[in-house]
């Protein structure tokens, strides 16, 4: 009976193999179901969930320093509130229209997005879940049978809305592009989609295709959109019907490979492929009030570098190179507001890092020779290229390294400011006062992490 | 790494290891409490049973002295609980957030008050009602 294990065991080699094929031919069957869960409206759901009154209320949330508009509710969209409109310019309207705005409070939206995040892994193993932005994330749902999918789907939308009070959409399709595609069909008509739309036939994938204009589709970005529809190609569906040789020469090589495969429903960018480690790493900020001191203009940069170095280390990377930029003030024009073109410098760092105070150094000497006296500035940011893993730093022979001890004080820094909340630690070359930190007028309590600016209720 | 500079050193989760729990055989005995060395109370775990569901909020009235709810006290507040009826909750009603004891009969939506001071409010069926989340604690300072 089991003759075969006892005389020299199974080969095994053979047997993975054999499993290998099995499984693969398995998942043909099934096919790879992704899903895409998008929080509708995420920052203005936050706000809400808070201040319930402004359920019906058309709401918006602003851009760093009130700068524009970076959420709209759907009331705000109806009412022809665009993206990215600069607040003072759309001030009128939104009075008109009684819309409440609201500068961004990322600690709140930060927080919401780990609870949302949280609940989605309460359902799913975190390997299925890929965390995309702040309020995206993709989940593999390859393994939930085909007649479960949509039950599976509601209970992951009804759970998030139930726990944390976000309401999300989700698509799902065989593949990534075609999940985002699903997706943003399921919000086009929120009563009827309730939020969700499987495409899970082909006949489901191909009449969802037809209806997505080609900008619309995940990676094709404006400049692309253009080009194809000038070569009367118009919809994601026709986008599919091009050889795959068309699009390698059409569309950006082997990229226009993988999304023509993706709409044709073959798997082609794996979870956690698109977004893994950063290329770039900066912060970029407008000045809470334009600047014309050096000093002052030292301090910001400063900061930002400290707040782009953390995001270094999160990622666990250092940077081999560094560009300061400035911007000059824009003149008003009446409605128009053009801002002016950055004014730019970079340097190759001697040795690649993560540590802030060495980082500080370079960034503020590329000010000092881009500053210009008597100028007005309005904004300035920092941006780290040149990454490479953290943990196989390349030692320069002929630079001193940033050492051990230097790694160790940024990793306590961290988290102190992490777990005391933020800055409470900071570099002095960053200021103390900072008349230059960002405006925020609209500003909403941080309601789920400061104790003392709980919502107060009676 | 990500971990150790990312996340709070208290994080009030079941995850530690045996180096968290110190023995005290630093003189190379051990004591016989060795054997029954174990974490102290984490008293997130026992008042949050569910982390991402749950919400802080302040209590500032006195609707709710009856049930020990005092102005100033924060309430932990748990949105997963689905089974609400007999209940301390959160609810929204037309837009304003009330504390108040939910009462739920086959016909009849009623928000209770546990103090002589306030009248018992009987939820129109038009108005706006839902429940924002059941309150499970209450921390008030002495």
């Amino acid at each position: 009976m089991k003759t075969g294990v006892l005389l020299g065991g199974p080969n095994w080699e053979s047997v993975r193999q054999k499993l290998g094929i099995f499984e693969k031919e398995i998942s043909k069957q099934q096919g790879f179901m992704k899903a895409i869960v998008d929080c509708n409206n995420f920052y203005c759901s936050c706000e809400r969930l808070f201040k319930p009154h402004l359920k019906a209320i058309p709401v918006v949330v602003l851009s760093n320093n009130d700068g524009c508009i970076i959420s709209r509710s759907d009331e705000a969209k109806k009412l022809g509130i665009k993206m990215a409109q600069a607040y003072f310019l759309s001030k009128p309207l939104l009075q008109q229209h009684g819309i409440t705005a609201f500068s961004s409070n990322y600690n709140l939206y930060g927080d919401m997005s780990k609870r949302v995040m949280e609940t989605m892994q309460s359902m799913f193993p975190s390997t299925c879940i890929e965390v995309y932005s702040v309020d995206e994330a993709f989940v593999d749902m390859s393994h939930v049978p085909a007649k479960e999918l949509h039950n599976t789907v509601k209970e992951l939308k009804e759970r998030i809305g139930q726990w944390t009070g976000i309401p999300v959409s989700i698509g799902v399709a065989p593949t990534k592009t075609l999940a985002k595609i699903a997706n943003r069909l399921a919000k086009e008509n929120k009563e009827k989609s309730r939020c969700m739309l499987i495409l899970d036939t082909p006949g489901k994938v191909d009449a969802a295709l037809r209806r997505t204009p080609i900008g619309e589709i995940w990676g094709v970005g404006k400049q692309y959109a253009i080009k194809l529809e000038k070569l009367e190609v118009k919809t994601a569906f026709e986008l599919k019907q091009m050889p795959e040789e068309w699009a390698r020469q059409q569309l950006g090589g082997v990229v226009g490979v993988r999304l023509i495969k993706e709409l044709k429903g073959i798997h082609a960018i794996g979870l956690d492929e698109q977004l893994s480690t950063k290329k770039m790493v900066s912060c970029t900020r407008r000045f809470g009030r334009p600047l014309t001191d050096l000093t002052q203009m030292k301090e910001a940069v400063a900061m930002y570098v400290s707040r782009a170095a953390e995001k270094l280390r999160r990622q666990q990377s250092a940077a081999g190179q560094m560009t300061v930029f400035v911007i000059e003030k824009a003149l008003d024009k009446g409605d128009v507001y053009k801002p002016n073109e950055p004014i730019k410098r970079e340097v190759i760092l001697p040795v690649a890092t993560c540590v802030t105070t060495e980082l500080i150094k370079p960034a503020v000497a590329l000010l000092e020779k881009l500053y210009r006296e008597g100028v007005v500035y309005e904004k300035a940011g920092v941006v780290f290229g040149k990454l490479v893993p953290d943990a196989s730093l390349q030692g320069n022979f002929f630079a001193a390294s940033s050492s051990t001890e230097h790694k160790f004080l940024m990793s306590k820094v961290d988290n102190i400011n992490f777990s005391m909340r933020n800055e409470l630690v900071k570099v002095a070359s960053s200021g103390v006062d900072r008349p230059w930190k960002m405006k925020q007028e609209l500003l909403s309590k941080r309601y789920t992490t400061r104790w003392v600016e709980l919502r107060e209720v009676n | 790494m990500e971990r150790e500079i990312f996340n709070s050193i208290y994080k009030g989760t079941k995850d530690f290891t045996q180096h968290d729990v110190h023995r005290a055989n630093a003189t190379g005995f051990s004591t016989p409490a060795d054997e029954y060395m174990e974490r102290g109370i984490d008293l997130n775990e026992q008042l949050i049973k569910n982390k991402p569901a749950t919400f802080f909020f302040r209590m500032n009235g006195d609707s709710m002295e009856g049930a020990g709810i005092f102005s100033g006290d924060v309430l932990i507040v748990d949105r997963s609980i689905t089974n609400v009826n007999g209940k301390v909750i959160v609810a929204v009603l037309n837009g304003e957030m009330l504390v108040r004891r939910l009462d739920k009969t086959f016909n009849k939506i009623r928000l209770v008050p546990e103090t002589t001071k306030l009248a018992v409010i009987d939820v129109d069926p038009f108005s706006d009602f839902s429940v924002w989340g059941a309150v499970t604690y209450v921390v008030h300072e002495l």
